[in-house]
């Protein structure tokens, strides 16, 4: 028995490193010519568009981070894009299978997610396996409100409670648990999120699996409705950045990288740990009511489910975790690949599919992928500093 | 009243075993490598399913001992396809562990189906109504018993009498002690991750015969097994099965005299007691240093 595992642990070994040298000469032999070929294609664009990110660089770049000029051309390009969407979408649209902009719409709010789940987890380095339950605290208030007090209050008034209610959920989360240690609070929080899906199905009051299909849709209009999720998304995107730039960042930076050092320089770790958790909690709560106006209906498995919070996860590894816009582009990657290019297959081939691809990014570009295309499209001149 | 008490006792002596069976692994593998493997709920699930799969076509006993096999083959196939590469940074083994869990869950629909997945270890129930207990325990349910003390008794032997065991032992206590009594960290690790596969297989047949295998099954045996894990005290497997006694019978004395809907919401009240104030558990691992 032991002797047949370790024969198939050496025949293991010995294909990985068979595996490693076919990797190195494709890594030789096809990626970095493809790269230098890419760098002196884009060279003169990022020569050119040089003087506007100067300009940018000297009046905003302190706040929300300095870029090249490609970078700036990426970004500007990106945001004339999605705001423009509305437009374009529909025409490319039936290309990847019809219904482009109902992808986008979630797209935005699932960006919204896992932004806010990397401002708290990926700068800190403590995961939360529990944000579903903070957009499920939203959500689940929007439908209270409206089935138990009144059906005709105003979006202002309900979406502010359910902000509100995220916060204070977070809050009774995140207080215990936030002096633990990384791995505790991870599991925590995962069964913080359990216990709430067992609240939802167990108390009739709370709807139960249907949940409620009272509150409704903000418009059925798919142009108008991508809108509605589109300019939230980007504003939070813009507020999370200036955060996660400005000495808050750091500071939840240094958490991650060396806990006792931030204790050494005279901060409290756990203040700024529950900071970053309350920084969370807002456009969680804020992404959970946009949900309930995206699906008009409120039950566990839209809100709670612990595969939520992981569908949230993935989306930050995918985008790059701790960088704030790389879960942006990892949402629209990841719901376009699900909704779009894979539209043709059922659900759990879609997902495994999925899982896979993040799987690979952990294991073989932990930065992620928008990460690494940002950071590649910062040197295309070569390193600057 | 005397008829509830004597049902909490036995219930709870039962569902107590299996609770130890679906912990210990988990402890082994965070006491050894202090890697959380969030895949251990799917490896207890895929126990069930290969099970369930055996046994329609051959005789249980023979089914029993080739889903251990199987599964503790897959665990020690995880840790060396997988964790091993990433085992140096906890966040992303972990993240990298609950992505194989959900993974493993959408294989499992798209090969099964959202229905559970019957199947029986031993069929029959006892019926304890002459004697005031309030209850018909099923045949299985002792099995599971007998089957979890087997496996803790042949745990304990082996990892206390035999020097490949004690070398298990020793690698949790201090890595770098026992590297330097010369002994092979990998391949300690590597046979944790079995010996926790063939527990968890144990779990998934005994959960997979007493309430059908389900693709979600993965999410509570892991939550229960952090909960014991963080109550016994992390590494300690003496810890886990005190500690499994302990929320086995809390959740079904919820169940006798609070109410279906609360069970396990007593544990959790019990868990956050025990993470502020004693957060090394009941038996703390007996650290020598890092």
């Amino acid at each position: 028995m032991i002797s047949t595992i370790l024969l198939l642990g050496t025949v293991c070994s010995t294909v990985t490193g068979r595996l490693g040298r076919v990797a190195g000469t494709l890594r030789r032999q096809v990626l970095w010519p493809v790269g230098r070929t890419l760098e002196r294609l884009l060279a003169p664009i990022d020569r050119v568009l040089d003087p506007v990110a100067d300009g940018y660089n000297r009046s905003l770049g302190p706040y929300f981070g300095e870029m090249s000029g490609l970078q700036f051309g990426v970004i500007a390009v990106s945001v004339a894009g999605l705001l423009t969407a509305g437009y374009w979408a529909p025409m490319v649209g039936p290309l990847l299978g019809g219904g482009l902009l109902r992808t986008l719409a979630l797209a935005s709010i699932w960006a919204i997610f896992a932004m806010s789940w990397d401002i708290q987890s990926g700068y800190t380095g403590y995961i939360s396996f529990g944000h579903s339950a903070l957009s499920g605290a939203a959500g689940y208030t929007t439908a209270l409100l409206i089935v138990h007090v009144d059906p005709t209050l105003s979006i202002w008034v309900t979406g502010s409670v359910s902000v509100l209610a995220a916060l204070v959920v977070g809050l009774l989360i995140a207080l215990p648990t936030l002096r633990l240690e990384g791995p505790y609070f991870s599991l925590i929080t995962f069964v913080a999120v359990l216990l709430f899906y067992r609240l939802t199905t167990a108390f009739s009051s709370l709807g139960g699996i249907p949940g409620f299909g009272q509150p409704d849709v903000f418009t059925w209009d798919p142009m108008l409705r991508y809108y509605y999720m589109a300019i939230p998304m980007l504003l939070i995107a813009l507020a999370l950045t200036f955060m996660a730039r400005s000495n808050l960042g750091m500071i939840l930076i240094a958490i991650r990288e060396n806990e006792p050092a931030v204790s050494a320089a005279g901060l409290n770790p756990t203040k700024f740990k529950l900071w970053s958790f309350m920084l969370s909690s807002v456009p969680m709560g804020i992404g959970g009511v946009l949900l309930v106006g995206f699906t008009g209906n409120v039950d566990p498995s839209t809100f709670v489910v612990v595969d939520n919070s992981i569908e949230m996860i993935a989306i930050a590894v995918i985008g790059g975790m701790s960088s704030i816009l790389g879960p942006l582009g990892g949402a629209f990657l990841f719901e376009v690949l699900n909704h779009q290019v894979l539209h043709g297959y059922s659900t759990p081939v879609r997902y495994l599919f999925l899982w896979l691809i993040v799987l690979f990014v952990l294991v073989f570009a932990r930065d992620g992928l928008f990460r690494a295309i940002w950071h590649r499209l910062g040197a295309v001149r070569g390193e600057s500093e | 009243m005397l008829g509830d008490i004597a049902t909490l006792v036995l219930q709870g002596t039962m569902i107590s075993a299996v609770y130890a069976l679906i912990a210990i692994g988990f402890t082994m593998i965070f006491g050894v490598g202090g890697t959380l493997n969030l895949a251990h709920g799917a490896l207890i699930m895929s126990g069930a399913y290969v099970f369930g799969v055996l046994a329609q076509g051959a005789h249980p006993a023979v089914a029993f001992p080739i889903t251990i096999l199987v599964v503790a083959l897959l665990s020690w196939g995880l840790y060396q396809i997988l964790v091993r590469w990433v085992e140096e940074n906890v966040v992303i083994t972990f993240l990298a562990t609950v992505i194989v869990a959900v993974a493993a869950t959408e294989v499992i629909l798209i090969r099964f189906g959202s229905s559970p997945l019957g199947m029986t270890l031993v069929s029959g129930a006892v019926n304890l109504e002459p004697y005031g207990i309030n209850a018909r325990p099923r045949i299985v349910q002792f099995v599971g018993f007998v089957i979890s003390w087997v496996a803790i008794g042949l745990l304990w032997y082996y990892i206390t009498k035999t020097d490949d065991g004690r070398s298990i032992l020793a690698a949790s206590m201090s890595e770098r002690g026992a590297q330097l009594t010369g002994v092979d960290l990998h391949s300690v690790r590597s046979k944790t991750w079995l010996i926790a596969g063939a527990l968890a297989g144990a779990a998934g047949i005994i959960l997979g015969s007493t309430g059908g295998a389900t693709p979600l099954m993965w999410l509570n045996p892991l939550a229960l097994a952090f909960m014991i894990v963080v109550i016994g005290g992390i590494g300690s497997i003496k810890g886990s099965v005190v500690a499994a006694y302990v929320i086995g019978f809390l959740e079904q004395f919820t169940v006798t005299f609070v109410g279906h809907g609360f069970r396990g919401i007593l544990s959790l009240v019990v868990l956050v007691v025990f993470l502020l104030f004693m957060p090394q558990g009941l038996y703390g691992r007996e650290f020598a240093h890092d």
